[in-house]
């Protein structure tokens, strides 16, 4: 049997995520089994997922594994996620929406005496735009006079991204990249104003927390004694933490400054007629091709991701690095219920593989499974902003899918002539010609469309 | 000379004796917080049953003065 083991579910040996045949599987140990069973025989798992708290989860014959997994006792099958992402390639909005999906869950669980082990934002998914905890294990009963002793966690990797986000808008996303665990409680402190931590909730789950942590750094006997004569919180202390967090979260707002990338598609440059061009073109490559799965490399605040979706496109994933853009266009998408998914990249820096053994979080590619691409306006944010060799920059956007629709911008357009304005011009292979010649070498060339008077070009490409 | 080799035996002691504390796991100040909470809770849930009775007991003195 051809098993692929996920490398990044080790931290509880109760249980063993892997793939096979394109779908997911979670292997049990005994001790899991007990865990999900008293779960299980309570209800808890099936009414988890019919309030879509919880990813679709069903026990499997285990017969099928066993032979292969003698170390496990039972099998189940999670329903496959579109695209796995992770909580630093959100948008703010997305990240508050996976806090409150946490919290809403936990208080669900506590009304029926069961909790959350731990408060990993790694456990929840998006399927397009509804959160879903994907971590079966990580429910277990409640033991009267229990603390959450996922609230460390869901501080970091919750609360305080939110918090530098909402207070001194300052994006959380590469900063959580460079640390997985997420936001220290001391960092987000350091950096909060006496403003800030007048708010109550800011004033316990920041200052306070950090301070304890200093105290208990300085004076860790102390801190045992302290516990030593206090063994629990009653079960309505932990509601009040949970709904306290919920109330603060739900308030939180992204800072209000308007990024550059943000009205592109109101302020870019070219003209109506020749948006309504592209406009027909995109439309058309999803109507003909129907994907499954479509990227939009670039995809700004959603315009061309919508319209492919109501096209014929099923299933969209937009990547841009304007967190702003992003933030629109996962609002609007929530709003319609769309099956768009807006990520975090920045093209010249993608996800790579991180974490422990380099294996835990997966880089982009390797997470992809599109059948269409379309890239608007990206190509010279790549060669001429950053550098990227023509040939490296269409070898890296076909590998994307087999099918897509790269747009060629000129060198005379209005957006290179300024780009280039400060700047030496060192692109002398930037031409028309070179891109089609690359393209044609990779790819067979379908159709090709001048779309605007500065000589703008849309190809469609086919992989050989 | 002795009194060096005094006070840096008694740094290594303490060295020695306190790395068991400094694997303390940082998740306990958080139950150390949660603890604090439950206490003011606590605290506040005392306090609101008295002043509950107290408010009972001043609107019984006004009834009856009615």
């Amino acid at each position: 049997l051809n098993l692929i083991f996920e490398k990044g579910s080790y931290k509880d040996p109760a249980g063993q995520v892997f793939y096979y045949n394109d779908s997911v599987y979670r292997a049990l140990t005994k001790e899991g089994v007990k865990r999900f069973n008293e779960i299980k025989n309570k209800g808890i798992i099936d009414e988890s997922i019919s309030k879509k708290f919880l990813i679709d989860t069903k026990v499997i014959d285990s017969e099928y594994f066993s032979e292969h997994l003698n170390k496990y006792y039972l099998f189940l099958e999670h329903k496959k996620i579109n695209f796995v992402s992770y909580p630093y390639e959100w948008c703010f909005e997305q990240l508050k929406q996976a806090a409150l999906h946490h919290l809403n869950f936990q208080i669900f669980l506590l009304e029926r005496d069961c909790v959350l082990i731990d408060a990993s934002a790694y456990n929840i998914q998006f399927n397009n735009t509804k959160p879903i905890f994907i971590d079966v294990l990580s429910i277990e009963n409640y033991k009267y006079g229990s603390y959450w002793f996922g609230h460390k966690q869901f501080c970091e990797q919750f609360l305080n991204p939110l918090l530098i986000s909402s207070a001194k808008n300052i994006n959380f996303n590469n900063w959580f990249k460079g640390n997985l665990d997420g936001i220290s409680t001391s960092d987000t402190n350091s950096i909060l104003s006496f403003k800030d931590k007048i708010n109550p909730s800011v004033f316990t789950h920041v200052f306070l927390l950090d301070r304890l942590q200093k105290k208990t750094i300085e004076n860790p006997k102390e801190t045992i004694r302290k516990l030593n004569k206090k063994k629990n919180i009653s079960k309505e202390t932990y509601k009040y933490l949970l709904l306290n967090l919920k109330n603060f979260i739900t308030k939180l707002k992204i800072s209000n400054n308007k990024s550059l990338w943000q009205n592109y598609s109101i302020n870019n440059t070219y003209s109506f007629q020749e948006e309504s061009l592209k406009k027909k073109i995109i439309a058309n490559f999803s109507q003909k091709n129907k994907f499954n799965c479509l990227v939009d490399l670039g995809c700004n605040n959603g315009t061309y991701s919508f319209l492919s979706l109501e096209s014929g496109s099923k299933n969209v994933i937009g990547f841009d690095y304007d967190l702003n853009a992003l933030n629109d266009s996962f609002i609007k998408a929530k709003k319609n219920s769309s099956n768009f998914l807006p990520l975090y990249m920045d093209v010249s820096n993608p996800s790579a593989n991180l974490g422990w053994d380099e294996n835990e979080r997966k880089n982009i590619s390797s997470r992809a499974k599109f059948d269409g691409m379309i890239a608007l306006a990206l190509i010279h944010h790549l060669c001429i902003a950053k550098n990227i060799p023509l040939e490296n920059a269409i070898n890296w956007l076909v590998s994307f899918a087999p099918k897509g629709i790269i747009e060629f911008v000129p060198k005379n357009d209005e957006t290179i002539i300024k780009m280039l304005q400060l700047r030496e011009d060192i692109f002398s292979d930037y031409t028309a010609e070179n891109f089609e010649n690359i393209l044609k070498k990779k790819t067979k060339i379908i159709e090709k469309k001048i779309i605007s008077s500065s000589g703008r070009t849309l190809y469609e490409y086919q992989a050989i | 000379m002795n009194f060096n080799f005094f006070f840096y035996s008694l740094l290594l002691i303490f060295f020695f004796i306190t790395p068991s504390y400094s694997y303390l796991d940082p998740g306990s100040s958080s139950i150390l917080l949660q603890a604090i909470i439950g206490f003011i809770a606590a605290v506040g849930a005392t306090i609101s049953i008295y002043w509950k009775k107290f408010k009972n007991f001043i609107k019984k003195i006004f009834k009856k003065d009615k």
